[in-house]
């Protein structure tokens, strides 16, 4: 992957403005929902910003691996914050990047289908990462761990523990939708962007 | 091309002991550790973590100090006795989990090795090395790319806190609050492109060619070797437990 010296800066900027959210906003929601007691809100919100970020930023380096890069710069950035290391967000962002260059290779060329795909891959991954996140902090009892966490929400909504599978499958659906929305979202703003930048 | 505000890029790593390269594989080997590791068995990978932080990057473990660490870490110990298992214990008029308490304070363990082993990589391995490492990937210009992003950093933090500001005085997010935060977005971006413009005319304007690497590339040091059996050895014990 070769690019010119201006898209290098493009792709910096990007990155820095997907960090500056992730160090601020990001930080600020984590204090706010403690990971263990939130496992939905604060990572499709960040997510959301994060890949309309990423996909405006397509619209200007309109190249393979752009994405990619931007995601590398925003990990970097967040691993040498002040608030520390944190190896959740540091996954999620690079493997929603990457996820992003995937729906957006498929699309070959920059299109709205494209970019609303690829924010759907990479909001999905969003669903994965706690599995993940939780088999890395639980360790091997992370299906049993799992199960009984699932078995106390249905307890403590007073439905029955079959219908949690239910509320799985909306949940992924909705992180499905939410990152399809911030892909329309960025194919729109990035023409707002361009046009505001043209005047 | 771009000077980074970051003393790490200027002052290099503190030892010379281990490459980049070294502390790389420290951090992904702590990660498959603690994986690996049963229960108790995580104590030890945090012991050993602490034990490698304390010889080669006595800095790190000041992350133990920060109160960002202890405000994940409280918290969920705090939590899992209610969350995770069966109640089965009554402790100050509380209902709580054995099981529970015991898989909290694994995955605080196993969740501060990892951050240990993240904190002694972030702070042994500059910024410009952490560039040089992707660039080995074909990743090329990515050093230039987080020199400028380290720069601008600031410079965007102020700028989308002004726009914040402005718009909130001006009652902007009393209705239409979507669409001012999409006014928000655009403004910040646009904003931060122009200032970009400015760094492509100064690195062009000095023949920067971002093909060419920056700096010297990174070889593997007999200690990172050395580390590489430790760790597998680690590992393997830990598979055969």
């Amino acid at each position: 992957m070769r690019f010119s010296v201006r898209e290098l800066v493009y792709i910096a900027i990007f990155g820095a403005i997907w960090g500056a959210l992730e160090l601020t906003l990001g930080s600020y929601l984590h204090v706010i929902f403690p990971p263990l007691a939130d496992t939905f809100l604060v990572g499709l919100i960040m997510a959301f910003l994060g890949v309309i970020v990423a996909l405006v930023g397509r619209h200007f380096v309109p190249r393979t691996g752009s994405v990619f890069m931007i995601g590398i710069i925003t990990a970097i950035l967040k691993m040498i914050s002040i608030g520390g290391v944190q190896a959740g967000p540091l996954v999620a962002i690079l493997a929603e990047s990457l996820l992003m260059e995937l729906g957006l290779w498929v699309a070959r060329k920059p299109r709205r289908w494209g970019f609303v795909l690829a924010g759907a891959l990479a909001i999905a991954w969003n669903f994965f990462h706690k599995f993940i996140m939780m088999y890395i902090l639980y360790g091997k009892g992370v299906y049993d761990v799992y199960v009984g966490m699932v078995k106390q929400g249905a307890s403590l909504f007073h439905i029955d523990a079959s219908y949690a599978l239910v509320i799985i499958v909306i949940l992924f659906l909705i992180r499905i939708l939410a990152g399809a929305l911030a892909g329309w979202i960025g194919w729109d703003l990035g023409k707002v962007v361009r046009g505001r930048l043209a005047r | 091309m771009a000077v980074l505000r970051d003393s790490r890029l200027l002052s290099g790593t503190p030892r010379v002991a281990f490459s980049a390269y070294g502390y790389l594989l420290f951090f992904v080997g702590t990660v498959a550790t603690a994986i690996l590791a049963r229960e108790a068995e995580v104590v030890c990978v945090l012991l050993a973590t602490m034990v490698f932080a304390g010889l080669f990057s006595s800095r790190s473990l000041s992350l133990l100090l920060r109160w960002q660490l202890w405000v994940f870490v409280l918290p969920t110990l705090a939590l899992s006795p209610l969350l995770i298992g069966k109640r089965d214990v009554l402790l100050w008029g509380l209902m709580l989990s054995q099981e529970g308490f015991w898989a909290g304070l694994w995955m605080v363990t196993r969740a501060l090795s990892i951050a240990l082993a993240a904190t002694v990589f972030a702070r042994t391995v500059s910024v410009a090395q952490m560039a040089q490492l992707f660039e080995g990937m074909r990743l090329k210009g990515l050093g230039f790319a987080l020199g400028v992003a380290t720069n601008v950093l600031p410079t965007i933090q102020e700028n989308m806190d002004t726009s914040y500001q402005a718009m909130r005085l001006r009652g902007g997010f009393r209705s239409r609050r979507l669409h001012t935060l999409k006014l928000l977005l655009v403004t910040v971006i646009a904003g931060s492109l122009r200032r970009g413009d400015d760094i492509v005319w100064a690195a062009e304007a000095r023949a920067f060619d971002p093909a060419q690497s920056q700096g010297q590339p990174i070889a593997v040091a007999r200690a990172d070797v050395a580390l590489a059996a430790a760790m597998g050895a680690l590992a393997l014990v830990l598979l055969m437990l």
